[in-house]
């Protein structure tokens, strides 16, 4: 049995002095793609926060394993090293800083921590315009500030542009499909086809069902109240499409 | 009272006008019984009340000297080719430092201490702009040289003229420049203030500036003095109709720096933009002082002032816009915005206007804070450190102001210097 990429166990968190999620146990191995769906408030965006080391959010318990390491005491940049990504609900705008220098920085600080040597501007610059043209992402968007005055489905398609650079092991989805129309929803789904590979995991967090219709999940939870309550292959999402989340609600 | 030290920096600072014209040795006079009212302000007045010159008192400065020094020792502070530059030291011009070569026969550059014995008439030009301050005054009754600078009607040239006023440190210097722009020129000038060598220093420095009708003056200032430095200035620019003023300064460093900077618009149709960043860090002190005075109808103005302290650093920022009786249409936009990044750090910031007509549209802002917590974790969740992330967060606030300066020389240069300062953070 060859050792989980990401393995959760018995985890709680809180923010402040409320608990948002009670003792919640998830594995993944590389390979496979898991999607977690819940109400609004089930605390799926805490889930993905804390497994990226927010500062906000506090373990009280359990564990979170990464190729068998904690990263419990990792600072979030030791997390991003050591492979763990997350794509955000609400990316961040920064304007002042364009993304190609973000993206080389971001990838030259992963590189370094990994001893590996640093990728020159004119390099980094062939491989972000093939990455974006892979990504079908406009490479306007590469010489913008951070995110300024980019439409939703920009944001989050440069989120999927910042997950196809940094290539990492753990990449988590915190519905990235919220806010997308059709097409947008098409390309991000596209972008992580594409990245899908036997070496990565996936966990996507979303509400709805319909980013399951352009990527197949192998294994779809359910978290409703901090806890995962069910947890099936890809018809599940389609049983909660059509029936909702209060028969599980009632299951409680 | 006055004490000992005091007098050692006036009495490095005071000037021999014996053989200077009537009229200027009339306006130093003038000036000096206006400074002898105040002396070296206290916190007490209100105008001075965020920055304190008590340490001045304890401190000793020889009068200004001439000291070599050499290409080299300019060479981080040159901007592009530099080919159009007029380089002060110690208050002294320097001819070997300097290059001015064939300019247009409608631009005239000269020390003040030459266009004072000329016919040019310059006594009615000089100090009619700046407002008197104690500073004002002092600089006024004392300044030993500068360069005045005169642009006839309809001159236009986007060839920045840089003028650099060095310091070597120990002495008490009082530096002036002049700019007088004819109707419809276009010009544009750089202004460096640079500190050498580590002793204490004091500079006392004003700038003029008269925009004649639809005149256009970008002005570029940059403050790069060192951690001993006291650096007091005046920067004043009087608009005719129709005439535009665009000042955008970058102060980086000095121990004490207090920068007053006035705006006249005294001609229909004017505008005027005044931009700053302040970096400062350890245990700075920069006090940015503002006015802005609306005396004509449909006049425009632009302030955006930033601020980043860090350590033990404290920026300050009063900014006041007037509009007077009559000056109606008026369009006036002020704003300060700081970054504080440590919790020893502080910034005052007092928007103020003062509104005597109708029909106006005036609007200020301010705000005070720290480097956005979503942010920061967004850049850790990419990989980079906290000081990295701090980093980056901090060049994107200065940038925001280095990346609109409009004289593109200087603003590549000021980038290129902002990117040393953050080095490693943003690659090449």
């Amino acid at each position: 049995m060859t050792q989980p990429l990401l393995q959760i166990t018995d985890l709680h968190v809180s923010i402040g002095e409320t608990e948002i999620i009670h003792g919640l146990s998830l594995t993944v191995n590389a390979g496979e793609v898991h999607a977690i769906m819940g109400t609004n408030g089930s605390g799926k965006s805490t889930l993905t926060k804390a497994i990226a080391g927010h500062p906000d959010y506090t373990i009280t318990s359990g564990d979170i394993l990464l190729n068998g390491r904690s990263i419990l005491a990792d600072e979030p940049e030791d997390r991003a090293r050591a492979g763990i990504f997350l794509a955000f609900q609400y990316p961040v705008e920064i304007p002042g800083v364009s993304n190609m220098y973000f993206l080389r920085t971001a990838l030259n600080a992963q590189r370094k921590a990994h001893g590996k040597p640093e990728v020159s501007g004119a390099d980094f610059l062939t491989m972000v315009k093939e990455k974006a043209r892979l990504m079908d992402i406009d490479s306007g968007l590469l010489n913008r500030s951070i995110n300024e005055g980019f439409s939703g489905g920009e944001k989050k398609r440069n989120e999927i542009l910042q997950l196809a650079v940094l290539e990492p092991a753990m990449a988590i989805l915190d519905e990235t499909d919220s806010g997308l129309d059709i097409d947008a929803l098409k390309t991000v789904a596209d972008g992580v086809n594409a990245l899908r590979g036997p070496s990565r995991g996936f966990l996507l967090v979303t509400h709805y069902q319909r980013l399951l219709n352009h990527i197949q999940p192998d294994v779809v939870h359910v978290l409703l109240d901090g806890r995962i309550v069910k947890s099936g292959g890809k018809e599940l999402a389609l049983e909660l499409e059509e029936k909702g989340y209060s028969w599980l609600e009632q299951a409680l | 009272m006055p004490t000992q030290t005091t007098n050692s920096l006036l009495n490095a600072l005071a000037h021999d006008a014996s053989s200077e014209p009537a009229w200027l040795r009339d306006f130093r006079a003038e000036h000096q019984k206006l400074f002898d009212e105040t002396g070296i302000p206290t916190q007490r007045h209100e105008a001075f009340k965020y920055t304190n010159f008590r340490p001045l008192h304890e401190q000793a400065f020889q009068p200004a000297a001439a000291v070599e020094i050499t290409e080299a020792d300019l060479k981080p502070y040159l901007i592009g080719d530099d080919d159009l530059r007029l380089v002060f030291v110690n208050g002294h011009f320097s001819d070997t430092l300097s290059r001015l070569p064939r300019v247009p026969d409608a631009l005239l550059i000269e020390p003040l201490g030459r266009i004072i014995h000329s016919t040019e008439p310059i006594a009615t030009k000089l100090g009619a702009v700046v407002e008197p301050s104690p500073f004002g005054a002092l600089n006024a009754a004392t300044f030993r040289e500068g360069l005045y600078v005169h642009a006839a009607k309809a001159l236009t040239s986007d060839r920045p003229l840089h003028v650099l006023f060095v310091t070597t440190g120990g002495h008490a210097i009082a530096s002036r420049l002049l700019m007088s722009c004819g109707e419809a020129t276009d010009l544009r000038l750089i202004e460096s203030h640079i500190g050498l060598g580590d002793a204490p220093r004091f500079v006392t420095h004003t700038s003029e500036f008269i925009l004649a009708r639809s005149a256009k003056l970008r002005h570029v200032r940059l403050l790069r003095e060192t951690d001993a430095s006291w650096h007091v200035a005046q920067t004043a620019a009087k608009l005719d109709r129709d005439a535009s003023y665009t000042h955008q300064g970058v102060a980086l460093g000095a121990r004490v720096a207090r920068h007053e900077i006035t705006a006249l618009l005294n001609g229909e149709g004017a505008h005027a933009t005044l931009q700053g960043l302040t970096m400062a860090a350890g245990t700075q002190h920069v006090d940015h002082h503002i006015t802005v005075d609306h005396l004509r109808p449909h006049c425009t103005s632009n302030q955006l002032f930033r601020s980043v302290a860090d350590d033990r650093s404290h920026a300050t920022f009063t900014g006041k816009v007037i509009v007077r009786p009559g000056a109606i249409g008026t369009d006036a936009k002020q704003q300060n915005n700081n970054l504080l990044l440590s919790d020893d750090a502080k910034v005052d910031t007092r928007p103020q206007l003062e509104i005597y007509a109708d029909d106006v549209k005036c609007s200020h802002g301010a705000t005070s804070g720290q480097l956005d917590a979503n942010a920061l974790f967004f850049l850790r969740s990419r990989g980079l450190d906290v000081k990295q992330a701090r980093g980056v967060l901090t060049y994107a606030f200065a940038n925001d102001l280095v990346e609109h300066i409009g004289i593109e020389p200087a603003r590549h240069h000021m980038q290129q210097v902002m990117h040393q300062k953050f080095h490693g953070l943003l690659g090449e």
